[in-house]
């Protein structure tokens, strides 16, 4: 099984919500203490899109960027990197990885990338 | 807690406007309203400025005091609210807020933001700077991104079509061709952005599955409005008064994935559920309405969201007509942001201004809802994170 040691969630040790990113309270009973939870498993697409109007950063024609689901429930954004949205689909189980996602001042800056 | 009325409004055509600076537009806009509400040679108690981004597109911070000074209205109290793309809305809140509270009596409200100024990439990099800085912005994502995500999950989720959004586009962008403030004027045909062989080529995919058309433009801009105690008003001016009649306003997680329902927008109903409880008032009381159109997807669901239409039903409803003049509840009779154009900071102020104008019954056949006595508007922030709404309606 994958491990995404680099998508650290947070689980509410009280009533177990999951959050990423990180909050100060959870989100459902504002309690403070959280269990670390690393993405885990292959990436259910739940939504994505493809944008051609690129902010700065960026020397591609376009970017494909979805939501996927972990396997332990973490939710995460992502780049998918593939020709064209093509057999892309809400549902399908992608493959994580952990590379660079924007230069920024010539530094490659890394993130969640997924394939097909 | 004591009645607030608005009792003055300015706009200036929103576009390109390379010729003005920031403050350029926004003290004009500001002139017109103090002018319409009779302060035309009188001070106020305070001002607030609502702008999102001078201090990243332009180098100038504090624009408040700057405005102050140019309009002569020191020593008057002077803020500039930034709450995103919903900072007009926020800027006129706080004003409401301080006049019926009783500490202030007159309070002008001024929206702004030039955005042309920058190339395009530097301008949809400004925008998407709302984003989570770790966890979204880094990847890309614009907020046109956002919506088209949104978008799809809506057409799994409740069937909504292609011929839905366009229905939203064609009619905000006709009745913006009737506007004498709006950004764009050119009508456009379903022929000409869809049905035609060539529509592609005027119509690309911009955030798939959303379109060029469905989105607004990036505009130069600015809108003022005159707030005043009710009770006070007459001293000021004969316009028929347009009463707030309730604010709201409510937010959501920072991040679209930790919603457990991103279509559910829940924002958007917290925000509207207080602004009718507070006003009395219920959306069925409204008659026209001015919702945040960012993205055509964005007034479908704020349709349904605020109580006009059922959940999945909005998209429907526009393409039988029913949002458009003469229809069930006229939404964005001003060409709402798609055509009028979305100057950040100023776009909260101008749903306002549009709203007064048709409470006053002041607007041209073609635009003017008949009668109009209640009116609604919805300024969307962030992703859907921060959302301002107001009920207002014509005092008698
Ligand atoms: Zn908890």
């Amino acid at each position: 099984m994958n491990r995404m040691d680099q998508i650290v969630a947070y689980r509410c040790k009280k009533c177990g919500r999951i959050h990423y990113p990180c909050h100060d309270r959870c989100l459902d009973c504002k309690g403070r203490d959280f269990d670390r939870l690393v993405a885990e498993g292959d990436a259910k697409l739940l939504t994505y899109t493809q944008i051609f109007n690129l902010p700065w950063g960026f020397e591609v024609r376009f970017l494909i960027i979805g939501i996927v689901e972990f396997e332990n429930k973490v939710k995460a954004m992502g780049q998918i990197h593939a020709a064209s949205l093509e057999g892309i689909h809400a549902g399908m189980l992608l493959k994580p990885a952990w590379q660079p996602v924007r230069q920024v001042a010539g530094e490659a800056v890394y993130g969640l990338v997924l394939y097909p | 807690m004591r009645d607030v009325a608005v009792i003055g409004v300015g706009i200036i055509p929103f576009g390109r406007r390379d010729e003005d600076s920031l403050l350029d537009m926004l003290a004009y806009s500001s002139l017109k309203a103090l002018d319409d509400a009779g302060l035309g040679e009188k001070g106020v108690d305070a001002l607030y400025v609502a702008n999102m981004g001078a201090g990243i597109l332009q180098h100038q911070t504090a624009i408040a005091s700057a405005l102050a000074d140019r309009l002569s209205l020191l020593p008057c109290s002077a803020d500039t609210v930034e709450n995103g793309p919903a900072s007009g809305a926020s800027a006129i809140k706080n004003g409401v807020l301080a006049i019926a509270s009783g500490y202030y009596d007159t309070v002008l409200v001024a929206g702004g933001e030039k955005m042309r100024e920058v190339v395009g990439w530097k301008a949809t990099d400004f925008v998407a700077t709302l984003t989570h800085p770790q966890v979204e912005y880094p990847y890309g994502i614009t907020l046109p991104g956002m919506a088209g995500m949104l978008a799809r999950l809506y057409m799994e989720k409740y069937g909504l079509t292609e011929e839905q959004l366009i229905a939203v586009s064609l009619k905000n962008q006709r009745m913006g061709s009737l506007n004498p403030y709006s950004h764009v004027e050119m009508m456009i045909t379903k022929e000409g952005i869809h049905d035609h062989r060539d529509a592609i080529v005027n119509n690309p995919m911009a955030a798939d599955p959303l379109h060029l058309y469905d989105m607004c433009p990036v505009s130069d801009g600015a809108a003022a409005v005159m707030l005043c105690a009710l009770e006070k008003a007459s001293q000021f001016t004969s316009n028929v008064p347009v009463v707030v009649a309730g604010f709201g306003q409510a937010t959501d997680t920072h991040t679209l994935q930790e919603r457990d329902d991103p279509t559910e927008l829940k924002a958007v109903t917290l925000a509207a559920q207080q602004a009718f409880a507070r006003a009395g008032l219920t959306p069925q009381d409204v008659d026209v309405a001015e919702l945040h159109d960012a993205f055509t997807i964005l007034e479908i669901v704020e349709s349904e969201r605020v109580g006009f239409f059922k959940t999945g039903e909005g998209g429907k409803a526009a393409e039988r007509g029913e949002t458009a003049l003469g229809g069930k509840i006229p939404i964005n009779m001003s060409g709402g942001l798609k055509a009028r154009g979305h100057p950040v900071g100023a776009t909260g102020v101008a749903q306002v201004v549009d709203i007064v104008f048709q409470l006053r019954h002041a607007l041209p056949e073609g635009r003017q809802v008949k009668n109009a006595k209640v009116g609604f508007t919805l300024n969307f922030g962030g992703f859907g994170n921060n959302i301002v709404s107001f009920v207002l309606r014509r005092a008698e």
